[in-house]
């Protein structure tokens, strides 16, 4: 696992990993049962400090999208479900006012608007397909 | 007060009607890596030089790992791997030399960690101290303290002298050897781009007094920059408005917490709120050192509103 992060960015290194990690895992590139990276191999590598990487871990591990078994290691959970409805969307939805406001004032009609969506959606989607083919094959 | 490695209490030290630090309280919690940040002549060594004994508190007290200072300072010294401001050590001596020197007072000491950092930094071991470049008494200085494997290290300025490789092999050595041991990390330095990745929790020293000390997340969690535009928009500052500056109808404030609340009230007044966003660490050292410096001149009132605040 790969990652990179900007430290002198205003958004904290915690919450950078957490949005690369949901990333590869939305593309495929990470699957489910995959193991992650230890805390102290990511800190060592991106030379930042521990408690920062186990602090993205144990948010992402609220969230149900990783699982800590006994021992230590980290993996993609099997199901990544874990948050209620509700609260799934109380989270996007921030991101949704955002498209809108901006789009509103780029004079975007809203349909444009939505189509960008799906059209990010599509690129997920052929990613996933081609991390599928990928994993067939190194199999 | 078990779970900090380093607390300090009102620390006062006047140097000839010199306030070098004044009322400082300082607090490093056990297993972090604390970047203790200043300008120049902020008060930073000095500081230091109360917690390792080295110089004494006018008044104010203050526990490293435990131990009180003065009373306590051998088991603190025992305990504590130190790297002063000056970098100066026996320039007749190599670092072999002072290896062989040095071990004896350090009841953990390991000549592999010699031997690994030596390697990791690349040190030059057979020459004379006093031979040697800035960078080179930098790292033969860090080396010394590395294999002491203490539970504290109080690091001022470790980085100088040193090349953009030097500082990449540096901050592995703090994620990797020490964050990831559990080792409590005191980084004193103005490199803000190199504390900004490796630290957790920042304290912003300034004038003798502490501005600011919180988890770095968590600053950059509270402060944003807010820009407005509209008429009469409100040009006072507060504990919570950092700065203002105006152009006409248009405005830039510095907000420390509640910046979704300020943006509200300031839609609410009429005014369009075009952007809300995180400062890094260099931006947000320099509204705070800014602001102390336009309070220094000010009134007194303001600044005694902006230091309880930050505390």
């Amino acid at each position: 696992m790969l990652l990179h992060i900007n430290p002198s960015s205003g958004v904290p290194i915690y919450l950078q990993i957490e949005n690369q990690v949901k990333h590869y895992i939305a593309s495929g590139a990470l699957g489910p049962g995959e193991a992650l990276s230890s805390v102290r191999q990511v800190a060592a590598d991106l030379r930042i400090n521990p408690n920062t990487v186990a602090r993205a871990y144990q948010n992402l591990e609220r969230d149900g999208v990783l699982q800590t078994v006994p021992g230590g290691r980290t993996y993609v959970a099997e199901n990544p479900t874990g948050l209620l409805k509700s609260e799934k969307i109380r989270r996007l939805r921030p991101h949704a006012r955002q498209m809108a406001v901006e789009g509103t004032q780029l004079r975007l009609d809203p349909q444009e608007i939505i189509d960008l969506v799906w059209q990010e959606l599509n690129a997920l989607e052929e990613a996933h397909e081609r991390h599928g083919d990928l994993g067939r094959k190194a199999r | 007060m078990k779970d900090m490695a380093i607390w300090a209490e009102k620390l006062v030290k006047v140097y000839s009607q010199v306030k070098a630090v004044d009322q400082l309280s300082l607090h490093v919690p056990r297993g972090s890596v604390y970047g203790f940040l200043g300008r120049n002549g902020a008060g930073k060594t000095s500081t230091i030089r109360i917690l390792m004994g080295l110089a004494r508190p006018t008044a104010g007290g203050a526990t490293v790992l435990g131990f009180a200072i003065g009373r306590e300072q051998v088991a603190i010294l025992e305990r504590t791997a130190y790297v002063s401001e000056t970098k100066i050590l026996y320039g007749g001596l190599t670092a072999q030399e002072l290896v062989r020197f040095t071990r004896g007072f350090y009841p953990n000491w390991s000549n592999d960690a010699v031997a690994k950092y030596a390697r990791t930094f690349e040190t030059p071991m057979d020459r004379p101290f006093a031979k040697l470049s800035l960078g080179n008494r930098t790292k033969v200085c860090l080396l010394l303290a590395l294999a002491q494997r203490a539970d504290l290290l109080i690091l001022d300025e470790p980085t100088s002298g040193l090349d953009p490789v030097g500082v990449d092999e540096f901050q592995r050595v703090v994620a990797e050897d020490l964050a990831g041991e559990g080792r409590t990390v005191l980084i004193s330095s103005h490199q803000l781009a190199d504390i900004e990745r490796i630290a957790d929790w920042v304290g912003v020293i300034d004038h003798g007094r502490l501005l600011l000390e919180a988890r770095l997340d968590d600053i950059k969690s509270q402060f944003r920059l807010i820009t407005a535009a509209g008429a009469g928009l409100p040009q006072g500052k507060s504990a919570d408005i950092v700065s203002v500056n105006s152009d006409g109808d248009f405005c830039k404030y510095v907000v420390r917490n509640n910046a979704e609340a300020f943006a509200a009230e300031l839609r609410n007044q009429g005014a369009t709120v075009t952007d809300v966003s995180p400062l890094g660490l260099r931006e947000i050292f320099l509204e705070l050192v800014r602001k102390e410096e336009s309070c220094t001149s000010g009134n007194a009132g303001e600044i005694a509103a902006a230091v309880s605040s930050s505390i």
